[in-house]
């Protein structure tokens, strides 16, 4: 066998590969040429081309300007079919404007000639004939598209216009007259210049508002988006299905109990009793003090236990307290802020105090969540600790089976709302799944010291099997099909009802799957493994930013129209919407690049999470914040600009309005003041960028 | 005490980094861990605080067994064993006071690190720190105007605002010139005799392990290849360590 042939045959090979891969590329261009209806002879028709160089010419002579003009008028007799005994009007020159038209009479359809003398120089003139009955129209010179002609520089001109037919007018004398104009006064901005200025600034602050709103969430989302911070984040499982199953009673306990009092001293603070309300200020801040001075010292046992619960509690009170009294002063100030610069800030703090007032229970849901599972947390965590093998196991299954019961209940109450959102249930049943056979498998082959790429494989193969496998049993359990084809939501029939809160059959199927899954995944688990909640929250924030990414502002702009009506707001919200997605993302990525040795060096100190994220990661990602933040408001300037299409608000509504009712000059201004604005934040972010990173 | 008993890394790649490693340092020692780049003097350094998990085996420091402790006792465990690094790892754009107090952050309350507030007695201590290892005239630079020599001397007044009982040094001079390297490690040794802080202490040249150190660990390929004092490694040992093909360099 000689080397050389079987290298030519792999070269003729490579040779048909790439052709046929050329061939391939060829053929999906030309496909996609076809797709977008690519027609080279369209452009080229006349009557377009005469359209599109109108439309260019208004939007290029944009009505930023008008001017004040003085109009002369001279007018002159024009017979009209000669009648015999007709004789010209004598003709004196005279120093102001005056017109001669020669012929002095003719029949209709003639062409005859008006010379004028003593016009204004270089400045539009027009043309009006007026009839017996003094009626007025504007007549056009012959060779003139326009209403109007200009003037030569000396002051005359000599134009034809064809003189009109009008019924039973022959031997009538008309009246030709001749308007010219001469400028008074300096040119001033237009009335669309004024309210074109008057939306770009509206657009401009809907995007400031947008983007300042976005930025605590983005920055917050973006620290669970990045992967160098998260990755090494593992809590034992029985710690984890401890927290997680007290969550929702946590939420509803802190809602109902938490929620008066910081509805308490909400009512406080907005009733301006100021020592009423300092007194309630106080007792939030000695809450949060003493909880401090109890903070947890080394030494463990009862007393240890003790004073974290009380710590707990005590934090969640004194939070939701100074909560409470914040928004109620905001309220106050609000209603008490009504002259004069405080009247912006009344409105803005008061509907901040608002906000506060309808996000209470939501916010004592989640501190009262919190602040449950923290205090289950300290109860169990020795029990936890101490607890042997087998009992692990019993425990798991237990705590898996009630937070699989709630997950899936929780997805289930959700899919009740909208069809497609039941898929949810399908697809958490196929996470708790797909941990089950690989773990079983696990039982029985212990896991080789050395990587191997079988048993990763099997692992892998397992786990796709058992979710699949939950997925479909899921899927056909709760008829989920019927909602995914027909678009109709499960059925509302009650099993039964807990405290006013009704439990459909359709959460109990859910439940009852999800209590069976949960129960086999966490009791093969056992409560000493460790659970990788760190990759967990990474996955599924980038997953959510990554969707709300892919979702234009323009389309939610429709949907926050429906919401809270046209203008602005519904601008903001967008925007903001799509801004959280889009900067937590970016957020992340420079989150990603910094120096993760002083992570490490933190983390060896003995500082948490929190401190550490402050301390070694903050310092190190404020420039590149800065600078994605500028780039983020200079995104959004260009993105209001056409959110108003939508009925978002800012300039783009008026270019809507200006370009349906064909003033293409009017809208000339507003696509100019979007180019001025969009390159001076170009030019201004591009500059603070440079200055920070 | 520390007790290392058959201590195992294995990396996700199948790397073997410490292979059943066992090891007893009494307190107050000053050990030196010699080998080779990837001989395992990071990863064992690194396991003792669990900056990397352990695969297998146990450490007990002092009756507490780290490798079981819940992240809530690791973080009481870590404030009491310092560590410092080749690549010094500071904020650079924190000023050196900053980094020096975030060396104090397991003693204090998370919630004041949100709104970036120091009590003044943690300042205190921190610029006294700084005094003692000479650099309390830079405190309010930031640490990147500083030398390397300095660096590292900020990472250990860092560790000492732990007031630790034991300080892990993962290379702390390999990116030093000689003679900042010798003013480093006078520091640690400082602070080994006057404080009676155990030293663990990886080096590249075992000149400075002998200089310095009362023990000497060496490691290749994750096994302990020799334990013992300093002048017992005659020219077979050292060859037994590095390789046929090395010569001993010594640095001033």
């Amino acid at each position: 066998m000689t080397p050389k042939k079987p290298a030519t045959a792999q070269r003729s090979l490579r040779r048909l590969i790439w052709i046929i891969v050329f061939a391939v590329i060829l053929i999906i261009f030309s496909y996609g040429w076809t797709v977008t209806d690519i027609d080279l002879s369209v452009p080229q028709q006349p009557q377009r081309q005469i359209n599109v160089g109108n439309a260019l010419r208004e939007l290029l002579s944009p009505a930023v300007f008008t001017q004040e003009y003085e109009v002369t008028v001279s007018t002159t007799t024009f017979t009209i079919g000669c009648p015999e005994d007709f004789t010209p009007p004598e003709v004196t020159p005279v120093d102001g404007p005056y017109i001669v038209v020669e012929p002095a009479c003719a029949d209709a359809n003639e062409l005859v000639t008006i010379n004028g003398y003593n016009f204004a120089g270089d400045q539009l003139a027009r043309l009006n004939w007026i009839d017996e009955s003094g009626e007025r129209r504007i007549r056009q010179v012959v060779g003139r598209d326009e209403d109007n002609f200009v003037t030569r520089d000396d002051g005359t001109f000599s134009v034809q216009v064809e003189v009109p037919r009008i019924r039973g007018s022959i031997g009538q004398v008309h009246t030709i007259e001749a308007q010219g104009r001469v400028p008074s006064g300096a040119p001033e901005l237009s009335a669309t210049t004024g309210l074109v200025f008057e939306k770009m600034l509206e657009t401009i602050f809907l995007a400031l508002i947008a983007t300042t709103v976005s930025i605590l969430p983005a920055a917050i989302l973006s620290f669970f988006a990045a992967y160098n911070l998260m990755r090494t984040v593992r809590t034992p499982m029985g710690n984890l299905l401890v927290n997680l199953a007290l969550l929702p009673l946590g939420f509803v306990l802190g809602a109902v109990l938490l929620g008066a009092l910081g509805r308490l001293t909400l009512t406080i603070g907005a009733g301006g009793e100021t020592s009423t309300a300092a007194l309630s200020g106080l007792f939030g801040l000695a809450s949060v003090a003493s909880a401090r001075s109890m903070r947890t010292s080394e030494t463990n046992g009862t007393t240890h236990m003790l004073r974290a619960i009380l710590n707990a509690l005590l934090m969640g009170i004194g939070a939701l307290a100074i909560i409470g009294l914040l928004g109620g002063l905001a309220l106050l100030f609000g209603r008490i802020a009504t002259q004069g610069i405080l009247v912006y800030l009344g409105t803005f703090i008061g509907s901040i105090g608002q906000l506060i007032e309808l996000a209470l229970p939501l916010i004592a849901g989640v501190v009262g969540a919190f602040t449950l599972s923290s205090i289950g947390g300290t109860l169990t965590r020795d029990l936890l600790k101490t607890v042997s093998t087998s009992m692990s196991h019993v425990l798991g299954a237990l705590l898996g089976g009630i937070c699989g019961a709630l997950l899936l209940a929780m997805t289930a109450m959700l899919g009740s709302l909208a069809a497609w959102v039941g898929l949810f249930t399908p697809v958490a049943a196929a996470g708790l799944g797909g941990s089950i056979l690989p773990q079983l498998y696990r039982r029985f082959v212990p896991k080789p010291l050395e990587p191997s790429r079988t048993d990763g494989l099997i692992m892998t193969l397992l786990g796709w099997l058992g979710a699949i496998a939950a997925f479909v049993v899921t899927y056909s359990v709760l008829n989920v099909q019927r909602a995914v084809v027909e678009g109709s939501l499960p059925s509302g029939r009650v099993a039964f009802s807990v405290a006013g809160f009704d439990v459909t059959l359709y959460m109990l199927d859910a439940l009852l799957i999800g209590l069976v899954l949960g129960a086999l995944a966490g009791g093969f688990a056992g409560t000493k493994s460790s659970f990788p909640i760190g990759n967990v929250l990474y996955t599924s924030t980038r997953t959510l930013l990554n969707a709300l990414r892919s979702i234009e502002p323009l389309i939610m702009g429709l949907v926050f129209v429906i919401w809270v009506g046209i203008g602005p707001f519904a601008g903001v919200l967008a925007l903001a919407l799509h801004s959280v997605a889009s900067l937590g993302k970016l957020y992340s990525e420079q989150v990603e690049n910094i120096d993760n040795g002083p992570i490490e060096a933190l983390l060896s100190t003995g500082a948490n999470r929190l401190q550490t994220i402050m301390y070694a990661v903050v310092p190190q990602i404020i420039p590149p914040y800065i600078a994605f933040t500028m780039y983020r408001w200079d995104i959004n300037v260009r993105m209001s600009t056409i959110i108003g299409f939508v009925g978002g608000g800012g300039i783009g509504f008026l270019l809507q309005q200006q370009i349906n009712l064909l003033r293409y000059r009017d809208a000339g201004v507003a696509v100019l003041a979007i180019a001025i604005v969009v390159s001076a934040l170009d030019y201004a972010s591009a500059f603070i960028r440079e200055r920070y990173t | 005490m520390l007790i290392i008993e058959n201590l195992t890394k294995v990396y996700d790649n199948g790397l073997v980094a410490l292979d059943n490693l066992s090891l007893e340092i009494p307190d107050g020692q000053f050990v030196s861990i010699i080998g080779l780049s990837g001989s395992g003097k990071s990863t064992l350094l690194r396991c003792i605080n669990r900056l990397i998990e352990p695969t297998k085996g146990r450490i007990i420091w002092n009756g507490l067994d780290i490798t079981a402790a819940t992240d809530d006792e690791l973080r009481g465990i870590r404030r009491r064993i310092g560590m410092i690094f080749q690549q010094f790892n500071l904020v650079k754009r924190s000023s050196v006071l900053t980094n020096v107090v975030s060396g104090r952050l397991g003693y204090m309350n998370p919630i004041f690190s949100l709104v970036n507030y120091v009590p003044a007695q943690e300042k205190t201590r921190a610029l006294a720190a700084l005094e003692r290892v000479g650099i309390g005239d830079r405190a309010y630079n930031s640490a990147s105007a500083l030398s390397g020599g300095q660096q590292q001397r900020v990472g250990i007044a860092r560790a000492l605002m732990q007031e630790p009982e034991m300080m892990l040094a993962d290379e702390p001079v390999a990116s030093l010139d000689p003679a900042t390297s010798h003013s480093v490690m006078k520091y640690l040794e400082l602070l080994n005799k006057d404080d009676g802080i155990t030293i663990l202490c990886s080096l590249h040249f075992l000149s400075l392990a002998r200089a310095y150190a009362d023990r000497v660990i060496a490691l290749k390929d994750g096994r302990l290849q020799f334990d013992g004092l300093p002048k017992d490694i005659d020219n077979d040992r050292f060859k037994a360590i590095y390789g046929e093909d090395a010569v001993e360099v010594e640095i001033h």
